[in-house]
């Protein structure tokens, strides 16, 4: 067991546990209280709470911003990119983990290879250009397609999971007449919910909070904006300058789905994260 | 698993190719093509809709990259800064987070661990919106606060091209140190108790066994921590992005995203003119940097390896 020695050590180390415990809760404590601020509370005033809560803000933030339309835009994308991603790295990770076919080292090569190399939210324009040319750069489905993407990290996870799995049920599948699929969907699926619910989770989250891709994929198409997009916006409309506050309920509108979302999952995040990352 | 001695039908073959293709199709048109596109355009002039078709210019590009823009190589120097710094930073901070937050008696150990971790959960570009409030000049919290405090009588311009780099670094921290923080309590834990309780039988000191146990027996962790922390570090762009769009005068732009304004508006109404051909070129060299900077680190952490 870690134990720091003297009691002046333990003192100083935990003020900086506490200074980092505060550095790391502001900002967002900030901007849930001063979404319910008056503007100039924020800029000119001093109090940490609100005097008075102005839930119109909110009002402001949705109606009249279109908020709710937005959000409705980012639960469905990241609903749809969730189920997408689980569908296609489970189905991938199985076969990659149970058999072996023409091409499985150059996919796995390829596969490790980009996650490493990326030239970057550049490569959105080849795939913008692609999409325009089948007539599909104003669909929601290509939105969802482009965030799924290739799920390199993802698909490794369900891989090494599946390993996991005693491949005795599988050929025990088999030999009853099952086919690879069905013993995926049937054996498999049941047996491997733990990493479906980290890939489900880390990418709804990674959907919601999206900015750059979906901004550029929406730039032709505003209806699909999502929440994440339409919030930043904010900083370039004419709000800016002069209504900090209904930036910061615009702000809040989009953290809090994920906030709430991670009050009650916290700990498949935080187990989600290291599950094939470390290895001994 | 090969199936020696049995031959597989090709209603198995079917589905072992059409299981893998969802995925893998995704994987070939958004992560593999915009690569060839990239390699491709990178020997064109390109400048999109209206400029005439692209034109074959060979190396032109990469003359024009090396010798005649000063800009892209300040970018280079800031995402090199910027990375330095961050990762110098956060690394040793989430260590010690971990170290210090590793006590699974501790009544809240999880509780502080769940609150480090926030950021992570956070979008950055939102936040990277909040933190603009925060470190605005006049209005902004934290000026207020330390003015307040006392700590200074004129209010510091974070955002200008003076301190712009080192407030993006500040949020680079903010949002990384409970991630990095969780991987070295997974580190932690694959350390045996026993070893550390020979070692203060053997009358060694906190310090001396922070240095001489944990330290080496996290080393295939903090390898892995390491360089993911480079690579996130060279990639990360949503902050700068919305934050400072760059500035001033270029003071935070990093290298993907001044590759990025060659395609598309930083900001809404900010277009400069579009040049694919020379925009690909710059991913191309600095996706190379990237590169150089990973193999690097390889093998200098081979060398460690040979050492410890």
């Amino acid at each position: 067991m870690q134990k720091i020695g003297t009691l002046f050590g333990k003192i100083i180390s935990w003020a900086v546990v506490l200074v980092l415990i505060v550095f790391t809760v502001y900002p967002v404590i900030y901007a849930l209280l001063g979404s319910l601020k008056t503007n100039a509370e924020l800029t000119l005033g001093n109090s940490i709470l609100p005097a008075v809560p102005q839930w119109q803000n909110y009002y402001t933030a949705f109606i009249k911003s279109n908020f709710l339309e937005y959000g409705k835009n980012s639960l469905i994308v990241s609903l749809a990119t969730m189920a997408l991603a689980v569908i296609t790295t489970s189905l991938s990770g199985y076969i990659l983990a149970r058999f072996d076919f023409a091409g499985k080292k150059l996919m796995t090569v390829s596969y490790a290879a980009m996650m490493f190399v990326s030239i970057g939210a550049v490569a959105l324009y080849p795939i913008m250009q692609m999409l325009d040319k089948i007539g599909m750069s104003k669909s929601m489905l290509s939105l969802v397609l482009v965030l799924t993407g290739g799920q390199i990290t993802n698909v490794f996870l369900v891989q090494g999971f599946v390993k996991g799995v005693p491949k005795e049920l599988d050929e025990a599948a088999r030999i009853d007449g099952c086919s690879i699929f069905r013993t995926w969907w049937q054996i498999i699926m049941p047996l491997i919910r733990p990493i479906l619910g980290v890939v489900a989770l880390f990418t709804f989250r990674n959907t919601w909070n999206d900015y750059i891709t979906t901004l550029v994929m929406t730039m032709s198409n505003k209806k699909l904006t999502t929440l994440t997009v339409a919030v930043v916006q904010l900083k370039y409309s004419v709000f800016a300058a002069a209504e900090w506050h209904i930036m910061l309920a615009g702000a809040s509108l989009a953290i809090i789905p994920v906030l709430t979302l991670y009050f009650f999952t916290n700990k498949q995040f935080i187990a989600g994260l290291t599950a094939g990352a470390v290895k001994g | 698993m090969k199936k020696t001695g049995i031959k597989r039908g090709w209603k198995e073959n079917a589905q072992i190719y059409g299981m893998l293709a969802p995925n893998l199709l995704l994987f070939l048109l958004l992560s593999v093509y915009p690569i060839i596109w990239t390699c491709r355009f990178m020997f064109y002039s390109y400048g999109g809709l209206g400029t005439g078709a692209p034109a074959f210019v060979g190396l032109d590009n990469f003359k024009r990259l090396f010798t005649n823009d000063p800009v892209f190589w300040i970018s280079v120097k800031n995402t090199f800064v910027y990375a330095a710094g961050k990762i110098g930073l956060v690394i040793p901070l989430a260590f010690f987070s971990a170290l210090m937050l590793n006590k699974k008696t501790l009544k809240g150990a999880g509780f502080l661990r769940a609150t480090l971790f926030l950021p992570t959960i956070m979008s950055s570009a939102v936040m990277a919106l909040v933190f603009y409030l925060l470190f605005n000049v006049y209005n902004g919290e934290v000026n207020k606060y330390i003015m307040r405090l006392g700590l200074t009588s004129l209010p510091i311009n974070w955002l200008g091209q003076q301190h712009a780099m080192m407030t993006v670094i500040i949020i680079g921290i903010w949002g990384g140190l409970g991630n990095y923080m969780i991987y070295f309590l997974a580190g932690l834990q694959g350390i045996p108790e026993d070893t550390y309780e020979s070692a203060s039988l053997d009358g060694a000191n906190w310090w001396q066994r922070v240095w001489y146990i944990t330290l080496p027996m996290l080393g295939p962790v903090l390898k892995m921590i390491l360089m993911l922390s480079i690579v996130i570090a060279f990639q990360d762009m949503s902050t700068v992005m919305v934050l400072t769009e760059g500035g001033p005068v270029n003071a935070t732009m990093i290298m993907f995203l001044y590759a990025y304004q060659f395609f598309f508006p930083i900001a809404p109404g900010s277009m400069i003119s579009t040049q694919f051909g020379y925009g690909a070129a710059v991913s191309v060299v600095a996706a190379g940097i990237v590169g150089i900077v990973t193999v690097i680190y390889l093998v200098l952490s081979r060398k460690l390896d040979d050492i410890y």
